[in-house]
């Protein structure tokens, strides 16, 4: 299947759900859908497309909205999956149901960017430790570190 | 009655900071939790304050067996938002190098296999023929470890006639090893009988749970980048993907021995068709305002990063994914019904590498736990004990 033979099975199979696709590089194919529908495309991506694989989730902080990028592989190449919520209510709908590989990236970003994914079969931290204080997420841009001061017991005052 | 078993996150054996928690009922694990993040190095916020070049040095060191790995596939990706592309020569310079490092990754899986299913000469066989490629490595990069090859636009280091006959030397011998290796396992009813139906992955599952790599192609996927996604050289280099339908540990050792025999092929296939000319072009410092999915092979499975550029000299946003993050959930899934005594040898059979999956950096040394933290050192003698009473599998043979 070339390229351009999937995108046009991509905007007759997803209708009105696709709002925008593009096809930048061979074998990438980048499409924007709703939030709210994406365990639909997933759903349809998987049963109708054969999109079984989920190699990574990736989260944009783009000031006032978290870009969200689901990037699926196959045979063909690389499709790339894009929604955007914003940044005031942060919540993206869980895909595990459909691809249950997926629930590692899921967690990792509610630990990064504070996004809360809604029915996530596993809501615990991933990657931060448990005494990780509650509100900080490192990877969203207003977030700097600020190592505490090495005081030494019994050093130089 | 249940127990919970904590191997981990500090540990004799797993070198690396994990948490792997079993909930075992009597020698049957029922439920496996891993925990991650023991040493999170915060690695993709860090490379949103480098320049474009110094995150090359930034990425190399997420991981020390697939360093090269990890820069490739960094670079290669930048590569195309800078819209500038290697010289040929520099690309199959790139890619040798790439191959040399899948075998010493693999070799070194085979002699960890070896050792955690109790055959601890075919460690030191394999460990010791290890050195060759590694001293291959050094001579063409300078570098054991981290190679330091990649630059954007190329590589750092050319080859002359004497160094690609030294490489093609080197590679001659190793491949004979390899053959030797293929008939030990084959011929060895023990070491068969060890791996054989351990760690189960049905390709079902291993498709559900998004499982990479050698993992992925020994329960019977015939996924590889190199052939779906062929990136730089591969669509101009002839070689196979390997499989194995056998779904368990000798599959995956199966599938690794193959390839490294498909890795010595691509190696005279690049050093053979050396292009001459330049080995760099001069990259731009600045990267116009782009996004980029880049994938490569590595030894372990897919890697994948997705690099976004602002129009300035730093990039907006690197995202990392490292195969061995991927095929986590598989081992959970391998791990569940099995016995106690598996537990080294099937995790270790996904060549786990903790550093690349945390961006973390590696802990060395660790404590022993108390009375109901077992060390990997007893496991083994645990699974030395059960099986040396047991019945032998004398119905599993070497899939050739």
């Amino acid at each position: 299947m070339t390229d351009l033979e999937l995108t046009e099975k991509l905007k007759a199979v997803l209708g009105e759900k696709l709002v925008e696709i593009s096809n930048p590089a061979r074998r990438r194919v980048f499409m924007t859908v709703e939030a709210k529908n994406l365990a639909a495309v997933f759903e349809v991506l998987r049963k109708d497309l054969g999109y079984t694989y989920l190699a990574t989730v990736s989260g944009v902080d783009k000031g006032e909205v978290y870009e969200i990028v689901y990037h699926l592989g196959d045979a063909h190449g690389n499709l790339n999956v894009r929604t955007q919520i914003p940044k005031a209510d942060p919540h993206l709908p869980s895909i595990c149901a459909v691809i249950p590989g997926a629930i590692l990236y899921e967690r990792e970003l509610q630990d990064m960017f504070g996004i809360v994914v809604d029915r996530i079969p596993d809501p615990r931290p991933l990657v931060m430790p448990d005494d990780w204080p509650a509100g900080n997420f490192p990877l969203r841009k207003d977030w700097k570190f600020d190592r505490p001061r090495e005081i030494i017991p019994g050093g130089k005052k | 009655m249940k127990f919970n078993i904590p191997i981990g996150p500090q540990h004799p054996a797993l070198k690396e900071p994990i948490s792997l928690r079993m909930t075992v009922e009597g020698e049957v694990i029922r439920d496996v939790d891993i925990r991650l993040g023991y040493n999170h190095r915060g690695l993709e916020k860090l490379a949103e304050e480098r320049s474009w070049i110094q995150n090359i040095y930034l990425t190399e060191r997420i991981c020390g067996i697939c360093s090269h790995s990890h820069a490739t596939c960094y670079v290669q990706g930048v590569e195309k938002l800078m819209e500038i592309e290697p010289p040929k020569r520099g690309a199959y310079i790139r890619y040798l190098v790439a191959e040399l490092e899948r075998i010493h990754s693999h070799l070194l899986w085979l002699g960890v296999a070896g050792h955690e299913a109790g055959f601890d000469s075919f460690f030191m066989y394999t460990w010791r023929d290890r050195e060759v490629v590694m001293d291959l490595l050094e001579m063409i990069s300078g570098n054991r470890v981290h190679y330091a090859m990649n630059t954007i636009g190329g590589v750092r280091r050319d080859l002359d006639e004497a160094l690609v006959k030294k490489i093609l030397d080197g590679i001659q011998i190793l491949r004979t090893r390899s053959e030797f290796y293929f008939k030990i396992g084959a011929n060895e009813p023990t070491f068969v009988g060890r791996l054989a139906g351990v760690g189960y992955l049905s390709k079902q599952q291993a498709i559900d749970l998004c499982a990479v790599g050698p993992t992925a192609r020994a329960s019977g996927i015939t996924a590889d980048v190199r052939k779906d996604d062929p990136h730089a050289v591969y669509d101009e280099v002839p070689f196979d993907v390997c499989t194995a339908d056998s779904c368990d540990v000798l599959g995956r050792t199966v599938v690794r021995i193959k390839e490294l025999m498909e890795s010595y092929k691509i190696c005279e296939f690049l050093l053979k068709n050396l292009p001459a000319g330049e080995i760099a072009v001069k990259a731009p410092k600045r990267a116009k305002p782009n996004e980029v999915v880049s994938r490569y092979e590595a030894p372990r499975g897919e890697n994948i990063h997705y690099i976004k550029s602002n129009g300035t000299e730093k990039p907006e946003r690197l995202k990392v994914r490292a195969p061995t993050l991927a095929n986590y959930p598989a081992t959970i899934q391998m791990l569940k019904n099995g016995f106690i005594a598996d537990i080294p040898l099937i995790f270790a059979a996904i060549d786990p590498c903790i550093c690349c999956a945390e961006r973390t950096v590696e802990l060395v040394n660790a404590r022993t736990g108390e009375d109901r933290v077992l060390r990997f050192s007893q496991l083994r003698a645990l699974a030395a004990e059960r099986y040396k009473n047991l019945p032998m599998q004398r119905n599993a043979v070497w899939p050739f």
